[in-house]
């Protein structure tokens, strides 16, 4: 879907390239999150994307047009892609509907296309459109701003989604809500999004797709399990953190390390110890320490289908941290 | 006080309406130009040439009135024009410098998004950049009008009339009623203009952007 080439971007009046010869290609569909520290060059790749900032060399194909053809007229590539920033940008001067409908605008749709629109969008991120249409972003809470952010960027419904910590300035409460009501939408959009955080955990629990990056390079890609369980080297190691078997366990759903057998220990069912198949395997070890033992039940939906005990738990952990 | 009155009522009207078109041209026309060079200088081709046009724009206003009319005496002569026109030229540098600073204090993220979402050059300057420095650039037309109202009182000197050669014959006959009668004029000319210019720029502004 998203497909980049050898990209390279120096800035005039610097030597040290801010994005260095980065390939990598986002699927459609695809959640893809570029991680690293400040100045690695991850918000730079996402400007290039939409032509913010032309690349200094190198290609980049969304649905295999070259974006940098002559052909193409940056402002219309950049009504078809989505675009969130973590300053949000609302415009002040503007009501929180004149604010989202501010690309179906530039498109030049019928004044009765925008309307509901607008508010359909605003009740999907979780607003009242009757409260907040007619508010200016003043009168909105930092969450509240966001939303509107969101919902401006899916305004014209585009299958380009491309977002700069677009979670980075509300609190972490907050933020933990909006990652999780952001993933609900996207299971039904299946949207294609770049995503840029410097957070290594957001990362993991948004990407479908990682991207490390330092000092310009790509450092790493592939899921979250990759590179949680094999981090590249070093850079990628100390970014994962020193509590990444623990991550794993956060990541790893319980039916992937379950026991299928229909022979449950008795002491599973005195203790009355279960998870559900979709829980994370984390649970699974806080389901042992509250009940005090060390195994627990795994159900389905409707039946029980297996057991993880503490030693398969232990086996995955040593499985991860065994170059250690 | 029957003389003060008099004059207020009788001798001031035509002479106030004349004052008011010496202030009312010259910051228009003004206007027009100093508000369509600064956003020229805003604009990425035109950056590198700021400084220079702003320092023409400062001369125009650092230069007294009379030292242009005098400068430009040899292809304008006396009367209503030349007055006019060194009004003008005075009148620049407050809108100009305003405008420039409106137009650089819009916020940086807001433009970003703009851009971000497929805004063109024209429409994030329609949009975006004009709007939201309205309220500065509204604040140098009000110092550009007051400035110019007090100011206008010399366009009498070069034979502009206006509610300077109200004053001036005061002085000139010792008759201290016509001098406090046009002052008071041009003050009210110069507050009046002013309020008229809030209520516009309240109509421009949502009202939590006032400044």
């Amino acid at each position: 879907m998203i497909v980049l080439d050898k990209v390279d971007k120096v800035f005039p009046g610097t030597t040290i390239p801010a994005v260095n010869q980065v390939s990598f290609q986002v699927d459609e569909g695809n959640i893809c999150v570029f991680v690293g520290p400040s100045g690695c060059g991850k918000t730079t790749i996402l400007r290039m994307i939409n032509r913010l900032v032309e690349p200094s060399g190198g290609d980049i194909y969304i649905k295999g047009k070259k974006v940098s053809d002559k052909g193409v007229n940056p402002d219309e590539l950049r009504r078809e892609i989505g675009y969130v920033i973590q300053q949000i940008g609302l415009m002040p001067h503007r009501t929180v509907e004149q604010n989202v409908s501010l690309v179906p605008y530039l498109l030049k749709w019928p004044e009765d296309k925008i309307k509901p629109r607008v508010k359909y969008l605003l009740e999907m991120v979780g607003l009242d459109p009757e409260e907040v249409s007619r508010k200016y972003p003043y009168q909105l809470s930092g969450g509240m701003m966001q939303r509107v952010g969101v919902a401006r960027a899916l305004a014209a419904d585009p299958p380009i989604m491309l977002m700069d910590e677009p979670f980075g300035a509300v609190d972490p409460i907050v933020r933990g809500r909006l990652q999780e009501e952001f993933l609900r939408l996207q299971k039904e959009m299946k949207k294609t999004i770049c995503f840029v955080t410097h957070d290594i955990n957001e990362a993991i629990k948004m990407g479908d797709h990682i991207v490390i990056m330092n000092e310009g390079k790509l450092v790493q890609h592939g899921t979250p399990m990759e590179i949680l369980s094999e981090p590249a080297d070093g850079f990628v190691k100390d970014l994962v953190g020193t509590d990444r078997e623990i991550k794993l366990l956060e990541l790893t759903k319980s039916k992937e390390i379950v026991k299928r057998t229909d022979d449950i220990p008795s002491e599973v069912w005195e203790k009355d110890s279960f998870i559900l198949a979709i829980d994370p395997v984390q649970r699974a070890l806080e389901t042992m320490m509250k009940k005090d033992t060390n195994i627990v039940g795994v159900r389905d939906e409707t039946e029980t289908i297996g057991t993880i005990s503490w030693n398969d738990i232990k086996k995955l952990i040593n499985k991860i941290s065994g170059d250690q | 006080m029957d003389r003060f009155i008099s004059t207020l009522v009788d001798r001031s009207p035509p002479h106030a309406l004349e004052h008011l078109q010496l202030v009312l041209i010259p910051v228009v026309i003004a206007f027009v130009i100093a508000f369509t060079v600064a956003v020229l200088l805003t604009r990425q081709r035109f950056v590198k040439y700021t400084d220079r046009v702003m320092t023409i724009f400062n001369m125009g206003q650092t230069i007294p009135p009379l030292a242009v009319i005098a400068v430009f005496f040899p292809f304008l002569g006396l009367g209503r024009e030349p007055a006019l026109f060194a009004l003008t030229i005075y009148a620049l540098l407050p809108i100009a410098r305003n405008t420039l600073t409106g137009l650089k204090c819009v916020p940086g993220e807001v433009k970003e998004a703009a851009r971000g979402m497929g805004m063109s050059e024209w429409e994030m300057l329609f949009r975006v950049e004009i709007p939201l420095s309205m309220p500065v650039v509204m604040a140098g037309v009000k110092i550009s009008v007051v400035l110019t109202s007090g100011t206008a009182a010399l366009g009498a000197l070069v034979g502009g009339g206006g509610m300077g050669a109200v004053i001036f014959a005061g002085i000139d006959f010792f008759r201290p009623e016509l001098i406090v009668a046009g002052t008071l004029i041009i003050a009210a000319i110069a507050i009046i203009l002013d309020r008229i210019l809030t209520v516009i720029d309240n109509l421009l502004t949502p009202p939590h952007m006032k400044t």
